[in-house]
C-alpha cells in the first residue's frame, strides 16, 4: 500500500501534467471544431517548439521562456498558412481522411527535419534551477514543473477569455457551431477558420516551451504525445474545449496515480483504454461533444 | 462483368460472361497476360540478377512492403477507410510467430499460420470497435492501436522480451545467409501472388461491389440493404490476416524483433503512402507504389546512410500525393494518356461514385 | 471483365516489371573491390551516432578512429593501411543488421568491428556469424550475449555487465553490521546491459541481506522520471542503484534531486563517467558511484601510448567507451598480425581460432576468453567527490577514499 505522502505527490504530479495536456488538447479540439480535422501534426509542432526553446537556450544563452516571443507568432502564422494553403484546398468529400494523412505527412516531415538539424540525440535544457523544488505539505514540487503548469494555465485562461469575451471569439464560435448561419450574418468564415487554426498552433508553441523546461526531447517524441492527446479529445467529446480540459485533467491524474502500482509504461495504457471504452460505449464522448459518431 | 448495377440487383449473375462493353478484349487480354507474365518473370529472375546478398536482402524488404501495402489495400482500396495502424497488425503477426516458435516450440511454418489465425481473431474485436465509427475516429483508433501495442510489448517483458527484443530461431538453420535470403525471397513472392489473387477475386465478386459501395457512400449502401458493418469487418479481418502473414514471415527471416520497430507508426504510413501512390483502386497499385517507394528508401539508405532525410522525403511525398493525386500515380498517368487519345476515353473509366449511385437509385426506384 | 480493366492492369504490371529489371541491372555495378591484394584493409563498423545510444556511440567511434590512426602512423597492418567504414544505425536493431549486411555482402569489407550496446550486438553478431566473420565487439556486456551460441564473438573488455559492481558489493557487505545499508532501490532501463549491471548488484546485495524496497524498469524512450523518482524517494532506501545508459541516468538523478532525496549511496552505470555528466546535472554530483573497466593511469604498456596519442588527436584523454573500442582494435590487430591475413573467407576462421587460443595485451589489461567469448575479470568502482571522478575500489588501485555515507548532492 503506497504511503499517503506518495499518493499526495502523485496527485500533484498528475495535476501538473494534466494542465499541459489540457492546453494541448484545447488546440486539437479547436482544429476539429473548425474543420473536422484531426491534426496529427499538433504534437510534432509541440516538439518543434520545444526544440526551438532548447536551441535559444543552448546556442544563444537566453532563457527558454523568451523563445515564445518568436515561436508564438511564428506558429500562429504557420497555422493560418496551413489552413489557407493546404487543408482548405482538399476535396470536401474526402476532407476528413485526407486531412489526417496530410497532417500526418507534416508530422513526419517535421520529425525528419528535426532529426536532420539536431540529430536523434536526446536533448535537455540545463537550467540553473532545474533541480530546485519547493515543499508543500510534505510533497516536493519542482520549480520547472510549476512554471510549465503556470504557462499552460495562463494560456488556457487567455484562450477562454478570447473565445468568450472578444468579437473574434464570438465569430470563431459561430463559425464552429453554425458555419452557414455565420456566413449569412456576414462573418468571413474562411478567414476566421484560418485564424482559429493559427490560434490552435500557438497553443502548441506555448506547450512546447513549457515541455522543454523539464523533459528530455528527441525528434520522434511527438508520437508519445499525440496518442494521449487524441484519446483526450475523444473522451472529452470531439469539439468540446471544456470537455477536453476536463478529460485531460482526469486522465493526467489517473495516469499519475496508476504509475504507483503499475509502473510508467503500463500506466499510459489508461489513455487507450479510455479511448476504446468511449468509442465502444459512448462515441459522443463523456463531456457533451456530439460529433464523434459522424466523423 | 457487364455493369455494377446488374450485380447489385441480380446477385447470382457473377461471374458474368463478357458484355458488349468489352470492345477490343482479345488483344487487350493477350497483352495484359503478357505483361503479368513479364512481371512474374522479372520478380522471379531478380535473385539471379542480384549481384550480392545485400541487394537480395533489399529485394526482400521491398517485397515485404509490396505484400504489406497490398494487404492494406483490402481495407483502404475497397472501403476507403484509411488505416494508419496496420503496422500493429504486422507487428502482432511477427511477434505471434516468434512467440509461438520460442515459447510454444511450434515449427516455424505452423507458427506462422497459427499466428495469422490468431491475429485474424484479434482483428474481430479491433475491427468491431474501430469500424463502428467513421473517418477521423477510425484513423485515431488505428493510430492508437499501434501506440498501445508498443506499450504492451515493451512493458510485458516476461513474455515478449520487452525492449531487449525477441530472437526468433532460424527456420532453416543449415542455410548460409545468401541462400537463406533466396528462400525467403521466393516465399515472399508466393505470398504476394496469393494476396494479389485474393484481392482480384474479391474485386470481381458481389462482396467486392458491396465494399466499393461503402467507399462511395456508406449511408446509401446501408440504406440499399448492403450489410455494411459485416462487410467492413470481414474485409478488415482478411486484410489483417495477410498483414500478419507478412509480418510473421518477416520475423522468421529477420530473426530479431524489437517492439519499437514492430509497432512503428512509420510501417503503417509506408503502407498508406505506397498504396495511395500506386492507386488504391488498382490491383497492382500498391505493388507499384511499393516498388517505387521501397526501392527509393533502400537506395537512399544504401547511398546516403541512414539519415533522417528519408523521413523528410516520406513526408513530402505523402503530402504531394494527398494534395495533388489522391487517386494515385496510375490513374493520374492514365488520365494523361486519355487526354491524348479521346477515342478511348469512353472505355477508360472505373464506375464512379455518382454513376454507381445513379445506377443504384434507378434499380431501387430512386428512393435511398 | 472489360478491356478497360485489362489495360489498366497492363500499365501497372509493365511499369512494375520495368522497375525490377532496372534494379537488377543497376545493382550489378557495385561489386566490392577492396578484398585482398595490397589496397587498404577496410574495416566495417556500424555505430549509433544518433538516437538512444548516440553519446556512448560517438565515444566508441573516437576510439576506433584513434586506433586506426595509431596503427596507420606506425606502418599499418601487414604493411597495408587501415581504413574505417562507419555507418550510422540510429541506435536500432533493424538498421544495424542492414548495415552489417551491406558492409559484408555489398561493400566486401575485410574485417568487421562490433557496434555499441548489447541490444545491437546480438542481431549484428548473427549477421557476422552467418557470413563467417570474426566479431570482436566493445559493448555487448550482458550475459545473454554469450548465451546465443555465437562461435565468432569476443567481448573486448575486462568483465560482463553482471560483474561490474563486484567490488562494490564486496565492500558494502564487509561493512560492520550497524553501518551496512538496510534497504536498496533499483531503477533500470529495459536494456540487457543496463539491467545486467543493476541486477548483478541486486542479486549480491539481496543475498547479503539488503532488502529491496523499490524495483523499477523503464523503456529506453522514457523521458519523464518524476513518478519513478517519487517511488524511490518515498521508499527512503539507503541505497539507490540506477541501471542507466546516459540521458536516462541524468534525468533520473535530476528527478531524485527535485524530490530532495538523499540516499547514503548512489550508484549509476555508464552515465557518471561521461565527460558531460557533471554539467548535465548542474554539478550536483557529490558521492555518485559508477563502475568502470578502464583507467587512464593503468600501467599496461600500450595504455601510455594510447592516452598520449589519443589526447593529442582529440584534445582530451580517453574514457571507457573509447578504451573499449581501442581494445577491440588491438585484439583484431593482434590476430591479423599473428595469422598474417585480413580478408573475407577462410582467413576469418583462422582469426577466430587464434583469438580463442591466445592472450592479448590491451589497454585494459591482458584479456582471455572462454568458449562463449566471455572475458574473465571485474570492473573498478569510481566515485565523484569535489567535482572529480576517482577510482575508490578495489583498494589496491584506489585514487581516493571511498565516501560512505555519501555527502548530500
Amino acid at each position: 500500500m503506497p504511503s499517503g505522502a506518495l499518493l499526495f505527490q502523485s496527485v500533484i504530479l498528475g495535476l501538473l501534467l494534466g494542465g499541459l495536456y489540457a492546453l494541448l488538447a484545447a488546440g486539437l479540439t479547436l482544429y476539429f471544431g473548425i474543420m473536422r480535422v484531426v491534426m496529427i501534426a499538433h504534437s510534432a509542432f509541440l516538439i518543434l517548439a520545444a526544440y526551438l526553446a532548447w536551441f535559444t537556450h543552448e546556442r544563444l544563452g537566453i532563457d527558454p521562456l523568451l523563445s515564445m516571443v518568436v515561436t508564438v507568432p511564428l506558429f500562429f502564422a504557420a497555422g493560418v498558412l496551413m489552413q489557407r494553403g493546404l487543408l482548405s484546398r482538399l476535396r470536401p468529400m474526402t476532407l476528413t481522411m485526407m486531412s489526417v494523412l496530410l497532417t500526418f505527412a507534416i508530422a513526419v516531415l517535421i520529425e525528419g527535419l528535426l532529426g536532420y538539424a539536431f540529430t536523434g540525440t536526446q536533448r535537455r535544457i540545463q537550467l540553473g534551477y532545474g533541480s530546485a523544488s519547493i515543499g508543500l505539505f510534505g510533497a516536493r514540487i519542482a520549480v520547472v514543473k510549476l512554471i510549465a503548469f503556470g504557462l499552460a494555465a495562463v494560456a488556457l485562461l487567455a484562450l477562454y477569455l478570447l473565445m468568450k469575451k472578444t468579437k473574434f471569439g464570438w465569430a470563431l464560435r459561430a463559425t464552429i457551431q453554425q458555419p452557414d448561419a455565420a456566413r449569412l450574418v456576414g462573418i468571413d468564415t474562411e478567414k476566421i477558420a484560418g485564424y482559429g487554426f493559427g490560434l490552435g498552433l500557438a497553443t502548441a508553441a506555448i506547450g512546447g516551451t513549457a515541455l522543454s523546461l523539464d523533459t528530455t526531447i528527441y525528434p520522434s517524441l511527438h508520437w508519445h504525445w499525440i496518442g494521449p492527446l487524441m484519446a483526450i479529445i475523444v473522451v472529452g467529446g470531439l469539439g468540446s474545449v471544456p470537455g477536453a480540459a476536463a478529460a485531460a485533467l482526469l486522465l493526467g491524474l489517473m495516469q499519475s496515480l496508476l504509475q504507483i502500482p503499475m509502473g510508467t509504461t503500463w500506466a499510459q495504457t489508461i489513455f487507450y483504454l479510455a479511448l476504446f471504452a468511449t468509442l465502444a460505449f459512448r462515441p459522443q464522448g463523456f463531456f457533451g461533444g456530439r460529433l464523434a459518431q459522424r466523423f | 462483368m457487364p455493369s455494377a448495377s446488374d450485380t447489385v440487383t441480380a446477385p447470382g449473375a457473377a461471374p458474368a460472361p463478357p458484355g458488349p462493353a468489352a470492345g477490343r478484349p482479345r488483344l487487350g487480354r493477350v497483352l495484359t497476360i503478357a505483361a503479368v507474365v513479364a512481371l512474374a518473370a522479372a520478380v522471379l529472375a531478380f535473385p539471379g540478377l542480384a549481384p550480392n546478398p545485400y541487394i537480395l536482402s533489399a529485394g526482400i524488404v521491398v517485397l515485404n512492403y509490396a505484400v504489406l501495402s497490398t494487404s492494406w489495400n483490402f481495407v483502404g482500396g475497397f472501403t476507403g477507410y484509411i488505416s494508419l495502424g496496420h503496422g500493429a497488425l504486422a507487428g502482432l503477426g511477427g511477434y505471434g510467430t516468434g512467440l509461438l516458435v520460442t515459447k510454444a516450440g511450434l515449427p516455424s511454418l505452423a507458427a506462422l499460420v497459427l499466428a495469422m489465425l490468431l491475429v485474424a481473431l484479434i482483428a474481430v474485436p479491433i475491427g468491431f470497435a474501430a469500424l463502428r465509427v467513421r473517418g477521423a475516429s477510425f484513423v485515431i483508433v488505428s493510430i492508437a492501436l499501434v501506440l498501445i501495442m508498443l506499450l504492451v510489448f515493451q512493458s510485458w517483458a516476461s513474455v515478449t522480451g520487452g525492449s531487449r527484443g525477441l530472437v526468433v530461431p532460424r527456420p532453416f538453420p543449415d542455410l548460409l545467409r545468401p541462400e537463406h535470403h533466396r528462400v525467403f525471397y521466393y516465399l515472399y513472392a508466393g505470398l504476394l501472388a496469393l494476396a494479389l489473387g485474393v484481392w482480384w477475386l474479391i474485386d470481381r465478386s458481389r462482396f467486392g461491389l458491396g465494399l466499393k459501395a461503402i467507399r462511395e457512400d456508406e449511408d446509401k449502401a446501408e440504406a440499399l440493404g448492403t450489410p455494411t458493418f459485416a462487410y467492413k469487418l470481414v474485409v478488415f479481418v482478411v486484410s489483417a490476416a495477410f498483414t500478419a502473414l507478412s509480418g510473421g514471415l518477416y520475423a522468421l527471416w529477420f530473426g530479431d524483433l524489437d517492439p519499437v520497430f514492430q509497432f512503428s507508426i512509420l510501417t503503417g504510413s509506408y503502407m498508406v503512402l505506397m498504396a495511395l501512390l500506386g492507386g488504391v483502386r488498382n490491383l497492382f497499385g500498391p505493388l507499384v507504389g511499393a516498388l517505387v517507394v521501397g526501392t527509393a528508401l533502400e537506395f537512399f539508405k544504401g547511398s546516403f546512410g541512414n539519415t533522417p532525410l528519408h523521413l523528410v522525403a516520406t513526408g513530402v511525398l505523402l503530402g504531394l500525393v494527398v494534395m495533388f493525386m489522391p487517386d494515385g500515380v496510375l490513374p493520374a498517368l492514365r488520365n494523361l494518356f486519355a487526354r491524348f487519345d479521346r477515342t478511348r476515353q469512353s472505355s477508360i473509366r472505373e464506375v464512379s461514385a455518382a454513376e454507381l449511385r445513379d445506377q443504384r437509385l434507378q434499380s431501387t426506384g430512386g428512393k435511398a | 471483365m472489360t478491356g478497360t480493366t485489362f489495360r489498366r492492369t497492363r500499365g501497372a504490371v509493365a511499369l512494375g516489371a520495368a522497375i525490377i529489371l532496372t534494379l537488377g541491372a543497376c545493382g550489378g555495378g557495385d561489386d566490392g573491390e577492396s578484398s585482398g591484394g595490397d589496397g587498404p584493409i577496410v574495416v566495417g563498423i556500424s555505430l549509433p551516432l544518433t538516437g538512444d545510444f548516440s553519446e556512448p556511440g560517438k565515444g566508441v567511434q573516437q576510439g576506433y578512429e584513434a586506433w586506426a590512426k595509431i596503427v596507420n602512423d606506425s606502418g599499418g597492418l601487414l604493411g597495408r593501411q587501415v581504413e574505417l567504414k562507419i555507418l550510422d544505425d540510429q541506435s536500432n536493431a533493424d538498421r544495424v543488421v542492414a548495415d552489417y549486411e551491406q558492409l559484408i555482402g555489398s561493400d566486401k569489407v575485410d574485417l568487421v568491428f562490433g557496434p555499441f550496446s548489447t541490444r545491437l550486438v546480438v542481431p549484428s553478431a548473427r549477421v557476422a556469424e552467418e557470413y563467417g566473420m570474426l566479431f570482436v565487439e566493445p559493448a555487448g556486456a550482458a550475459n545473454e550475449v554469450f548465451q546465443q551460441g555465437f562461435k565468432n564473438l569476443f567481448y573486448a573488455a575486462p568483465a560482463v555487465a553482471n560483474d561490474h559492481y563486484n567490488y562494490l558489493a564486496e565492500h558494502i557487505l564487509a561493512l560492520p553490521a550497524d553501518q551496512r545499508p538496510k534497504t536498496a532501490a533499483y531503477a533500470a532501463m529495459d536494456d540487457p546491459f543496463a539491467q545486467g549491471t543493476a541486477y548483478g548488484l541486486k542479486a549480491k546485495l539481496e543475498a547479503g541481506g539488503v532488502r529491496t524496497v523499490a524495483n523499477e524498469v523503464y523503456p529506453p524512450n522514457t523521458t519523464d522520471f518524476s513518478s519513478i523518482a517519487a517511488k524511490i524517494a518515498d521508499s527512503r532506501a539507503d541505497v539507490v542503484v540506477g541501471g542507466s545508459q546516459y540521458q536516462d541516468g541524468v534525468n533520473l538523478i535530476v528527478a531524485l534531486q527535485q524530490l530532495n532525496y538523499q540516499p547514503k549511496l548512489a550508484a549509476f552505470s555508464t552515465a557518471p563517467t561521461n565527460p558531460e555528466f557533471a554539467s548535465a546535472i548542474g554539478n550536483k554530483t557529490e558521492g555518485i558511484l559508477s563502475p568502470t573497466g578502464y583507467s587512464q593511469d593503468a600501467p599496461y604498456p600500450s595504455n601510455k601510448e594510447f592516452v598520449e596519442k589519443y589526447t593529442a588527436q582529440f584534445g582530451s584523454p580517453p574514457e571507457e567507451d573509447q578504451a573499449n573500442a581501442y581494445t577491440t582494435g588491438q585484439v583484431v590487430a593482434a590476430a591479423v598480425t599473428a595469422v598474417g591475413c585480413a580478408e573475407q573467407g577462410e582467413c576469418q576462421q583462422k582469426l577466430v581460432d587464434w583469438v580463442r587460443a591466445n592472450k592479448v595485451d590491451t589497454v585494459v589489461g591482458p584479456l582471455t576468453w572462454d568458449e562463449t567469448g566471455k572475458p574473465k575479470g571485474a570492473h573498478m568502482i569510481q566515485q565523484w567527490s569535489g567535482g572529480e571522478i576517482k577510482i575508490v575500489l578495489p583498494a589496491d588501485a584506489k585514487e581516493a577514499e571511498f565516501l560512505y555515507p555519501k555527502p548530500a548532492w
